[in-house]
């Protein structure tokens, strides 16, 4: 063909985990081409911004609103999981109730930036407590990777405030910026709760809250400058350099942050060097060809869609990175008949409770980063022989992703105490301040049965077939569910925060039962699994490296490479694991 | 009085701010004319001339609000000042009094979702605008002991 060309590495998918490989394999002076499934659309600050109006204007506030898919590509959003319609077939017989962003930039234009790491024993559940699988690699040999993906991201955090269960630091460091100050409310709960202690069934523990890490400019320490908002023309930037260099406050993370003070992968992107730094836009790859002879990856088919239509095209490269995601990378590799057995298996999420309740006093609801603490005691202990660890966010955001406030607050007062005038108003400024929300992520293990499947009979506009999804929340997780919920309401108790959570008159989600109690669940955007590392092609799918075992110039990286996820949100750890790929790939192209 | 005065004088005594607050938030216009692009013809006109003849204050207020014909559209309206959103009027209603293509629920305009008063009455900014500056949030809300 004669548009057939070649690069020294094929990366599919311009998302955090394609931008680093790309950016450091170009830092290498050698050449990559990425291919974007989605539309390029927010590489300019007038275009990023058109993405923030339209998250103003849109009816529905959620992780997907600023960020509407091109129908050529399109993605799951979780407005449709109510009605089990929309891009993902869901087989049950629980609803997978998670999305992702098909765009240049990837899920990380809407992400919300927690930046945990994994803790070391997260590596090592299966000897430890019996449960899920070992890691191939341990946190020893990950921490060096972590701080790097630290300072390529910009995460802000304080080593003094994170240095529990067994977290180690490299010599001398400290994050690339000192940590997001802690909202009103935050410290505010803090002293509430001082000296609390919870049993979830290894003894008693001491709960605090505490400034997790986050990818969202703050205070630089010496020698690191943030990167803010980005503006790429033809003619060069016009944004003034220091917008979004320190986070503003603008309490919209996820779906999008309106002055790029959080991270998104759009940024590591524009920092390569064109030279040797190719983006294809609105490319779907659709086929993963093979040498019969080798069992090597000989190219990639890939189509080009625009108003009009689209194009077939192929690619050969020295070696090639499935970064397209979780979901993608499996139904990519099904689609083209490869990967053998464990391909699609094993997918996780931290399906996540919310608990909201009304303060004592106003604690300034709805200002700052989404989010700025969380409670991480559970994360870890001899528990977890018996049930799920979880973790928890506190919300700065009040009852907004739990109820539909403040605006159901609004309508309750109106419609249902039928206040007006200056009664209206006090009632409200007395409320809206003072609601809180907890987000209670719990974790989930590998299970062979939750799969991604790809389903001939119904395909997307391109013609190619749908992923199917079928997942259930196991036993484990949801005995972690109902620990999480007690932990949760003794906080609110010693509080004195007047426990609201009712899920049948908040925002719809699905639910699970456990004994007598119902769980409303709602995902986190965090796929794991459907890629896993191990120690051999019979157990998994990759190595350490993210290297297919079957085909030895393909890497699927990503968070589908982890065996397991523990409590912490996936992406600094698949940021770390692809820097990691990125010099064993370089240094194997090095060598010849 | 100028229908531009009444209908900021009833929305104060609606939502509980002043005209001036009102004035200040640059929406008055647009949601003038959303009442009377989606309500049936000549009811936002009856509207405020109900309210003007039964004296414009406090029991004017309530008369409206009261009354099965105006009072919904009088809490949309206050909807409208407080979150930016129409919500399509109770199908009770739209038997009775009618209804027009534009009678959906919706928020009015980018503008109208970033003016709402319900981020100030918070003591907030709406998501996404009206940014209040680095380690604002880590101040004590206005009206904290
Ligand atoms: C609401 C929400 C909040 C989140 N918050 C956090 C958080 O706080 N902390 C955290 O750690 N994680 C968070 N996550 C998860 C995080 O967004 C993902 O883990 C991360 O972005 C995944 O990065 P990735 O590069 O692997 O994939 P993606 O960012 O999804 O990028 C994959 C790219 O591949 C492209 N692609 C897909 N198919 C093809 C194809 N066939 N051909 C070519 N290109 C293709 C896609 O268009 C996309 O651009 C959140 C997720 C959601 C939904
Ligand atoms: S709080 Fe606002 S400015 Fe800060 S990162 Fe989030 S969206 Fe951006």
């Amino acid at each position: 063909m004669s548009d057939e060309e070649w690069y020294d590495v094929v990366v599919v998918g311009a998302g955090v985990a394609g931008a680093l490989i790309a950016k450091a394999v170009s830092d290498a002076k050698l050449t990559a081409l990425v291919l974007e499934a989605g539309p390029e659309r927010a590489t300019s600050f007038d275009g990023y911004q058109r993405h923030v109006r339209h998250f103003y204007a849109a009816a529905a506030k959620n992780a997907e609103s600023a960020w509407p898919p091109d129908p050529h590509a399109p993605q799951p959003d979780t407005a449709d999981i109510r009605q089990g319609s929309g891009y993902f077939i869901q087989r049950g017989p629980d609803r997978y109730g998670s999305s992702y962003t098909r765009a240049r930039g990837g899920s990380t234009l809407h992400w919300l930036g927690v930046s945990l790491r994994m803790l070391p024993e997260d590596f090592g559940i299966r000897t430890r407590y019996g449960v899920g699988r070992d890691w191939p690699i341990g946190y020893d040999e990950l921490e060096p990777y972590y701080r790097k993906a630290e300072v390529a991201m910009g995460v802000s955090a304080d080593v003094a405030d994170q240095r529990y269960h067994g977290l180690t630091f490299g010599e001398g460091y400290d994050y690339p910026m000192r940590r997001l100050p802690l909202s009103y409310s935050d410290t505010k709960l803090a002293e509430a709760i001082a000296g609390l202690t919870v049993d979830v069934g290894a003894g008693p523990v001491p709960v605090t809250v505490r400034s997790y890490p986050a990818a969202r400019n703050s205070t630089p320490r010496p020698g690191y400058r943030p990167i803010g908002t980005i503006d790429k023309r033809p003619e060069g930037g016009e944004v003034e350099m220091f917008v979004g260099e320190r986070c503003a406050g603008n309490t919209s993370c996820t779906p999008i942050c309106p002055i790029q003070a959080k991270y998104n992968a759009g940024r590591t992107l524009t920092q390569a060097d064109d030279t040797y730094l190719r983006l294809i836009p609105q490319a779907v790859v659709s086929h993963i060809d093979i040498d019969s002879e080798s069992g090597q990856v000989s190219g990639l088919t890939y189509l080009r869609y625009d108003d009009s239509g689209f194009t077939i095209h192929r690619v050969r490269g020295g070696a090639y990175v499935l970064a397209a995601h979780a979901v993608e990378n499996a139904k990519l590799m099904l689609l083209s008949g490869l990967g053998g057995q464990h391909v699609g298996r094993n997918l996780m999420d931290h399906p996540a409770l919310y608990a909201w309740g009304l303060a004592p006093e106003p604690i300034g609801a709805f200002r700052g980063p989404l989010s700025t603490a969380g409670i991480e005691e559970l994360r870890a202990g001899a528990f977890r022989s018996q049930h799920a660890a979880f973790r928890f966010d506190v919300g700065n955001d009040g009852w907004r992703a739990t109820t539909g406030a403040p605006d159901t607050t609004v309508a309750a007062a109106i419609r249902q105490q039928g206040l007006y005038g200056p009664r209206l108003r006090e009632s409200l400024a007395a409320a809206l301040s003072r609601q809180v929300r907890l987000s209670l992520a719990v974790e989930q293990l590998p299970d062979p049965a939750n799969q991604v499947t790809i389903d001939p009979s119904q395909r997307d506009p391109l013609g190619i077939p749908r992923p199917a999804i079928s997942y259930q929340i196991d036993d484990y997780t949801k005995a972690g569910m109902a620990a999480a919920t007690q932990v949760a309401q003794a906080i609110f108790q010693r509080a004195g925060i007047a426990d609201c959570t009712d899920h049948a008159s908040g925002t719809w989600f699905p639910t699970v039962t456990w004994g007598d109690q119902v769980f409303a669940y709602h995902g986190m955007g965090h796929f794991a699994g459907t890629h896993a590392m191990g120690s051999g092609p019979h157990d998994s799918v990759v190595d350490s490296y993210q290297r297919s075992w079957e085909h030895r110039n393909l890497y699927l990286v990503g968070s589908g490479s982890m065996p397991t996820m523990g409590t912490s949100n996936p992406t600094l750890t698949l940021a770390a694991l692809a820097i990691r790929t990125a010099e064993q790939l370089i240094a194997s192209m090095s060598r010849g | 009085m100028q229908s531009n005065d009444s209908f900021l004088a009833l929305s104060a005594a609606l939502t509980g701010f002043s005209t001036l607050d009102l004035l200040g938030t640059g929406m008055a216009q647009e949601y003038q004319r959303t009442l009377d692009a989606t309500l049936p013809p000549g009811i936002y006109r009856e509207l405020l001339e109900t309210w003007a003849s039964a004296g414009g204050g406090e029991a004017a207020t309530d008369q409206i609000m009261g009354d099965p014909k105006l009072g919904p559209v009088a809490r949309n309206l206050i909807q409208l000042w407080y979150c930016g959103t129409w919500s399509a009027m109770p199908d009770d209603w739209r038997s009775a009094y009618g209804t027009t293509p534009l009678d959906m629920s919706r928020v009015v305009s980018p503008e109208a979702f970033q003016a709402g008063l319900q981020w100030a009455v918070a003591g907030a900014h709406a998501p996404a605008s009206g940014q209040q500056g680095f380690a604002a949030w880590a101040l004590p809300p206005e009206g904290s002991s």
